[in-house]
């Protein structure tokens, strides 16, 4: 006779469908009378039904384009070992970015979050949004990163003179060029302040200046060090 | 009533996975484990080499399902997408270390899952929670419940797997909501076929008493 305690992981394979044809025949014969194990495993076949039909969530867009310039400011070795080889004033640079993606993360998941179906108990966690409070977010988020490119512009203008005439040149073209498409997401943001579209295009824009400067400050470190490997990387990368 | 679009959905993503060249041996009817393995070391030596394209291949074959296992081990959607980008990083750090001994899906489940427990158990240290092994039994059973009454709801259940002990939900995701085997589950949480059997066990239970109670609060 099958005592219900026993049969835990019977069920679970029952459940499942694994179990070999004299194994079932015995467990579906203690079913018919046992109403507690029956109700269980009607319930379990839902369970798992239910599982497998959960709503597919897809990472935003950008996920994989953050990614990539996280991986091309630092494509060879992890953050704790990137942290002890910078000098302090670059590090002073690298805290700088870090505190603004800190920072800002938080406004920009509130500000432009795709994600309209939520769980309740993490809804439930902050104040409902309003175009107010979502356009007072973002106008702070934008300023935090604003800063963080003033403060990278600073070191960088310093010290671009070490610079190759020519890398200097391919440099402030980029800069431009990104200059124009940050003027053009204000320009639209103007038209429409609570337009997603043109306030994550905006954030792109101040993200690239914000790395390419970051990638500037690196090289012109490793320049300074003599170290022509990493410096060549870098380059590499800056011209990518 | 049965959403068949969301059967399509899952089912054409799960026929993706079959047919993706980093998958496991044991998903993969059409390749033999040699051809698996070789696909994946020959993936890894070009992300080693800089190939960005191998990179980006990986990462769009993975990152959806990571970014729901990531978003449901959390518990939060907002948080998922950093979580995503930094298990790739850590993927892309730790890429030297696979050896082939497990398929590279494994590999990256494997270290995901890990991050994703890592970070659970911090945030439930800091706030003075005590966190479950995975390899010790549940010490408190679990109350039977009154039998459930008609479908699940998506909501309801996607309370319910918030309410879990990190482990088994770790557990549970990976075989009920992602379809893996028991085998392979073992091998990303790391630990064996009979443990992830018992915390699936142990979820589907608690996620019953959960749903049951529910039920009983709203009739």
């Amino acid at each position: 006779m099958m005592n219900c305690e026993d049969l835990n992981e019977a069920l679970v394979d029952l459940v499942d469908g694994r179990l070999d044809g004299a194994e079932q025949r015995s467990l579906e014969r203690h079913l018919e009378g046992c109403a507690n194990c029956r109700a269980l495993v009607d319930d379990m076949r839902s369970i798992r039904a239910a599982a497998f039909m959960l709503d597919r969530r897809e990472p935003q867009p950008e996920t994989w384009s953050k990614l990539r310039a996280a991986i091309a400011q630092n494509p060879n070795s992890a953050r704790s070992e990137t942290r002890s080889r910078l000098p302090v004033w670059l590090a002073a640079a690298a805290a700088l970015i870090v505190a603004t993606g800190i920072g800002v993360w938080p406004l920009l998941n509130r500000a432009a979050s795709p994600h309209d179906d939520a769980p309740a108990a993490s809804a439930s966690d902050s104040p409902p949004a309003t175009v107010e409070s979502v356009t007072a977010e973002f106008e702070a988020a934008e300023k935090h990163y604003q800063k963080a490119i003033d403060d990278l512009q600073t070191i960088a203008n310093k010290d671009t003179g070490e610079l190759d005439p020519q890398v200097a040149a391919v440099l402030q073209k980029n800069l431009t060029v990104i200059d124009q498409a940050i003027s053009e997401s204000r320009d639209a943001l103007k038209a429409q302040p609570a337009n997603q579209t043109a306030q994550s295009g905006l954030f792109d824009a101040l993200r690239t200046k914000v790395a390419l400067l970051q990638q500037t400050v690196e090289l012109i470190n490793e320049m300074r060090k003599g170290n022509q490997a990493e410096a060549g990387q870098r380059l590499q990368t800056l011209s990518q | 009533m049965v959403d068949t679009n969301h059967f399509t959905r899952r089912h054409v993503c799960l026929c993706e996975w079959y047919l993706s060249p980093s998958t496991s041996p044991e998903m993969t009817p059409s390749n033999s484990a040699g051809d698996v393995k070789s696909a994946d070391l020959d993936l890894v030596g070009r992300i080693r080499s800089g190939d960005e394209t191998a990179f980006e291949a990986l990462y769009r074959q993975h990152a959806t399902r990571l970014y729901n296992l990531a978003s449901r081990m959390l518990g939060t959607r907002g948080e998922a997408d950093d979580l995503l980008q930094d298990i790739f990083l850590l993927a892309y750090r730790k890429i030297g270390s696979f050896r082939g001994e497990s398929s590279l899906g494994t590999w990256l489940y494997r270290l995901a899952m890990n991050h994703c427990l890592d970070v659970l158990r911090n945030r439930q240290t800091r706030m003075g929670m005590q966190t479950d092994s995975l390899d010790e039994p549940d010490a408190a059973p679990v109350a039977s419940p009154v039998p459930l009454v008609g479908a699940v709801s998506r909501i309801d259940l996607e309370r319910a797997i918030e309410t879990l002990p990190p482990a088994c939900r770790a557990a549970f995701l990976l075989h009920d909501v992602e379809g893996f085997g028991h085998q392979e589950v073992g091998a990303m949480l790391g630990i064996s076929d009979g443990t992830s059997k018992s915390q699936v066990h142990k979820a589907r239970m608690r996620i019953r008493a959960y749903l049951a109670h529910g039920l009983k609060v709203k009739n």
